[in-house]
């Protein structure tokens, strides 16, 4: 008998609470200074929800992003941009958290595709091979191509003479590293060369083991994702494309990659690396070293951010160059994600109106507030000299300088078994011959190369006088 | 009731089932059948390839790896799972005290949604500073950590977090099916002097028999099927350790969201993938289906 | 000597089996110390079962960074905001209406078109039969994995059905074969003379079916019902495709998975546990009234 009672007693308890806090819960998405509240999966409406209903000549546009780390500042853009245009065009915004490309090829197969979309240096390439996106040559004005003019590149934001987009910010690659477990080694600076970092790894894993505390670590639980942001700039700056891409060639070649592979899995035999990274997520990897654990690793200029906010730490850390293949700096760090910002949808019903919400955004000021808050590394040169240095501490180890650029693009390719990612782990963990490896790797990935020629979707073109040490000057 | 009457009211009765189940159960197979002679990334051109993906499949190392490693999953889940949840079912279905309090307790884990045990699971067991390794190593069981999530053992951590998740699912089954045993029977033996091990043995097993025949199946199906809790706990597994027919498939159509690049979606050699794990399926459970047919009869 | 006699059919004078070989005394020290191993197996068995969960509680109570740095069974200080910090941020509500919406429509559905062919299945004869069966069979044992969400969906989006949850729920009834057997086999132990005599007597279709057939018919409906809720409930990656592009029509397995990235680019664990605590709930609800309806059970004499 009690038993009913509870079972009751629960749901009426449940639909209660749901009622109440329903309707709690949708004042607080209307109001458009409440934090976070409708942080990252809502599709919040930037505006009060009555002025939604409305009919007339209200253009209501969407955009996606998978941005999290600058969506309260984007959000506040938006309210200001629904609040004073004068044309009555009102923006929603989407943030997505995962499956950001799955979902817009989702919505671009169910006619639900937003209108304005965020492009990154990986997808821009797909997404205008798919149809998704709209040349936007026609309305960009000319002041416009000034002041982006020497970024508009080929392969990243134009597209067969069209262009797709513009830039804003990219981010820079560093190695991330803990001065005082540095100093707890006895090491005086950062490695420069791949050898000194292994070396490194394993004198403050020694001094700091007995206190949980190891050399190295990376979120390899998802092994590209750990290579792509480590290995990249490592090879980068020696001289090499960060992807495996050979650009003199137009092939892939994978024995560079191999080369620093091979010092990552010194590591690992040295027990030099957090135990247990083969399932460590970026977010976890991110606790333990703000809790201490980790002398260092490799990561983009979101992690001055993460450790303000979301970890705050205590310890001492600092950001610095990564190390290269022979200590000597060939080509520059690669700066990714920088040929592109907004695009705009080839189904929308809304492009001019998507256009004038492009345009607002790409103002100046708007850029410069960006960089200053240190959302992204600005590569616009006309804000870069201009803009203040962010105030975020660690943010200084990540400003451009002389080491860093942009770098061609590179094809990517869907390759008939695993990717170098996973196949390069696999290595490391289980041995064996790297140079079988890299063989096979050649193979697969320049066989999907060639098929994907053959059908259209990328065209290469092998650039023998490629000098990486050239680039950004 | 006329004729006429009769076959309209069992059309209208059959109806919506027969429209759902062709439109959604037999149309995605024919789907498939015919796109695994295909090559389609999902948009676009699809390109005739005949038997080009099953060749692929023929020479695909990490797919044949992958049905090992199912077969290991589904063998290590099912000898924890349906002994364990025979016994409890037995031992809840007589008079106990706290008995529906208990079975409530089992059932719990079964409602816990898996990406939130993939969470829990992690920080119970992770290498590193893991529920589990710190009180092993606090009672001085090990030495130093155990690598529960590591390529050597992360296939043992699956299969318990499988196992814990689905016991209390089988026991409810097990549970229904002993209920319909007529309590006679056994105030009858017990009367007789068997005790209640010669009960268990020669009244409820029999008894049980088409019953259980039904359940193990489904519990074979289901955990050669099963991916989800292994696709949040390990996404296949420290180099591909834990990686099971039907998530490899899923990563084909699917792939892991890495930083920003898009990987094409592979439905034709997915579909190819598909048709041979359903037919590798098939082929166990028509086996197990004949081996066990002896189950149908009640002694 | 007994289990001679007993073979031979004669009645033996009762006996306690057990630890006989001890004489009466002994006999008892056994059976108590066999219901303490019972017990102690018993109680094992629950601990380890409820040790995750627990672990979701009061990780639920812990600060994210705690929690992540992981080691601690206790929180050091106890956060009950983040209760509420995970209703509001994960626009809860929503989503259990969404949850509950999707799965009930989903339970009642198949319930609805299951009872229905089973009852046709057993009860008349039409041409087909055996083929229909077989469809429903094989639907069961053929997988073909995630291959197929490719032409559901495609199939959701030529009846505009691809992002409501409308969808999800269509998709889920039409795996009914489970309920749809499970069913059979309960409408094969109602016997037929019930209904056809009602039926003989007058009494209309719907009545019959209400007043003799579906009581008999409620543990059937209630196991195969509890499991669909269940199934509806956990499902995970369909509710994900659908709502993919309308993250307001989330169910909870999709949102709660989604707390882990929070305002900045982080994890936020700790409001997942939070959330995930606070979903278990529904399904207990619903175990609870199930629980009554199938353990009432069958035509024996169970005093369950």
């Amino acid at each position: 008998m009690w038993k009913k009672g509870l079972g009751l007693g629960l749901t009426a308890a449940l639909a209660i609470g749901t009622a109440a806090c329903g309707n709690s819960s949708n004042n607080g998405d209307a109001s458009a200074s409440a934090p976070a509240s409708s942080a990252a999966t809502s599709s919040s409406t930037a505006s009060a929800a009555p002025s939604k209903a409305s009919s007339g000549d209200k253009a209501v546009i969407t955009y996606w992003t998978d941005d999290r780390h600058d969506q309260e500042y984007i959000k506040s853009l938006i309210d200001k941009f629904n609040a004073e245009n004068k044309d009555n065009i009102e923006v929603e915004l989407t943030v997505l958290s995962e499956n950001y490309n799955q979902s817009v090829d989702i919505a671009f197969s169910s006619n639900k595709a937003p209108d304005v979309l965020r492009l990154k240096s990986a997808n821009t390439e797909t997404f205008v091979k798919k149809g998704y996106l709209a040349p936007i040559d026609a309305y960009v004005t000319d002041d416009m191509k000034s002041k982006f003019g020497s970024l508009l590149l080929d392969g990243v934001n134009t597209f067969d003479g069209k262009l797709y987009s513009l830039p804003n910010s990219g981010q820079t690659l560093r190695l991330v590293y803990n001065k005082d477990l540095f100093d707890k080694a006895g090491i005086a600076n950062p490695p420069q060369s791949l050898q000194e970092m292994v070396d490194d790894a394993k004198k403050i894993t020694a001094a700091g083991k007995s206190e949980g505390a190891y050399g190295f670590a990376l979120n390899f639980k998802n092994p590209k994702s750990a290579f792509d942001r480590s290995i990249r700039e490592i090879l980068s700056l020696s001289g090499y494309q960060g992807l495996g891409y050979d650009l003199k060639t137009a092939q892939f070649d994978f024995k560079p990659y191999g080369q620093v592979v091979d010092y990552f899995k010194q590591m690992w035999d040295d027990g030099s690396v957090l135990p247990g990274a083969e399932t460590l997520d970026i977010d976890p990897m991110r606790a333990q070293f703000a809790a201490g654990k980790i002398g260092m690793y490799l990561s983009f200029a979101t992690e001055p951010g993460v450790y303000k906010d979301q970890f705050p730490t205590t310890i001492n850390w600092s950001a610095a160059l990564a190390p290269t293949l022979e200590g000597k700096q060939v080509g520059t760090s690669e700066i990714v994600s920088a040929g592109t910002w907004l695009g705009i949808s080839d189904r929308s019903k809304h492009k001019d109106a998507a256009w004038k919400f492009m345009a607002y955004m790409y103002q100046d000021d708007f850029l410069t507030a960006y960089h200053e808050q240190g959302f992204g590394i600005s590569v616009v040169p006309s804000i870069a000299e201009k803009a203040k240095n962010p105030d975020i501490p660690g943010m200084e180890g990540f400003l451009v300088g002389e080491h860093d650029s942009i770098w061609p693009v590179s094809p990517s390719v869907t390759p008939e078994g695993a990717n170098y990612g996973d196949a390069f782990f696999k290595y490391m963990l289980s041995g064996g011959d790297v140079n079988k490896v890299v063989t096979d790797l050649n193979a697969r990935y320049n066989d999907a190369l060639a098929k994907a020629v053959e059908k259209g979707d990328v065209k290469i073109q092998p650039n023998p006088s490629f000098d990486p040490s050239k680039l950004g000057s | 009731m006329t004729r006429w009457t009769r076959l309209r009211e069992n059309s209208l009765l059959l109806l919506p089932s027969v429209i759902l189940t062709v439109a959604l159960g037999i149309y995605p197979l024919i789907w498939v059948l015919r796109y695994m002679f295909y090559d389609y990334p999902g948009y676009g051109e699809e390109t005739f390839v005949g038997l080009e993906n099953f060749r692929r499949l023929l020479r695909d190392t990490a797919f044949w790896e992958s049905v090992r490693n199912t077969f290991v999953f589904a063998g290590g889940k099912l000898l924890i799972t349906v002994p364990l949840s025979l016994v409890l079912a037995v031992i809840l279905n007589g008079r106990l005290r706290g008995r529906h309090f208990l079975r409530a307790v089992f059932f719990m884990p079964t409602v816990v949604s898996t990406a939130v045990i993939a969470v829990v699971f992690y920080l119970i067991f992770n290498s590193y500073n893991g529920m589990v390794n710190q009180l092993l190593m606090k009672y001085h069981l090990i030495g130093s950590p155990f690598e529960w999530l590591g390529p050597k053992h992360a296939m043992l951590t699956v299969i318990l977090a499988a196992a814990w998740g689905a016991v209390g699912n089988y026991m409810l089954l097990f549970l229904a099916g002993l209920q319909s045993i007529p309590h006679d029977l056994y105030e009858a033996a017990a009367i007789d002097g068997a005790g209640p091990m010669q009960r268990f043995w020669r009244i409820t097993v029999p008894m049980l028999g088409p019953v259980m025949q039904i359940i193990i199946m489904l519990a074979i199906i289901a955990s050669l099927k099963g991916y989800e809790s292994i696709m949040v706990m390990t996404e296949g597994g420290p180099i591909g350790k834990t990686e099971v027919m039907y998530l490899y498939l899923y990563k084909l159509l699917f792939p892991v969201a890495t930083s920003g690049a898009p990987a094409d979606q592979q439905f034709g050699y997915g579909s190819a993938v598909g048709f041979t794990t359903a037919v590798i399926v098939g082929i166990i459970t028509a086996a197990y289906y004949w081996m066990s047919r002896k189950m149908n009869k009640v002694f | 000597m007994n289990e001679q006699t007993a073979a031979m059919g004669k009645p033996v004078p009762r006996k306690r089996q057990d630890g006989a070989a001890f004489g009466w005394a002994g006999a008892r020290l056994a059976a108590i110390a066999g219901r303490a191993v019972l017990w102690i197996f018993l109680l094992a068995v629950a601990l380890l079962t409820l040790f995750p969960i627990l672990m979701t509680v009061t990780g639920s109570l812990m600060t994210n960074a705690e929690l992540m740095g992981g080691g601690r069974i206790l929180p050091s200080s106890w956060q009950f905001h983040n209760y509420a910090e995970a209703w509001r941020q994960s626009n809860f509500a929503r989503f259990t209406w969404n949850s509950v919406y999707m799965s009930v429509a989903a339970t009642v559905g198949t319930l609805l078109v299951a009872a229905a062919a089973a009852y046709v299945v057993d009860r008349r004869h039409f041409p087909g039969k055996s083929l229909y069966v077989g469809l429903q069979a094989s639907t069961m044992f053929v997988s073909v994995g995630a291959v197929v969400l490719r032409p559901q969906f495609d199939l959701m989006v030529k009846l505009h059905l691809s992002s409501s949850l409308w969808g999800v729920i269509l998709i889920l009834i039409s795996a009914h074969a489970s309920t749809f057997f499970i069913l059979l086999g309960f409408f094969k132990a109602i016997p037929r003379e019930l209904d056809e005599s009602a039926m003989l007597d007058g009494s209309g279709f719907i009545r019959t079916f209400y007043r003799i057939i579906l009581p008999l018919l409620a543990p059937g409906l209630g196991v195969s019902g509890l499991f669909a809720f269940r199934h509806a409930w956990n499902e995970y990656i369909l509710p994900l495709v659908f709502t993919l592009t309308d993250p307001g029509l989330q169910t909870l397995t999709v949102g709660l998975a989604n707390l882990r990235y929070g305002a900045s680019a982080a994890m936020q664990l700790n409001l997942m546990m939070a959330g995930a605590c606070l979903s278990i709930l529904p399904m207990l609800v619903v175990y609870m009234l199930a629980n009554k309806s199938f353990m009432q059970v069958t035509a024996g004499s169970v005093k369950g």
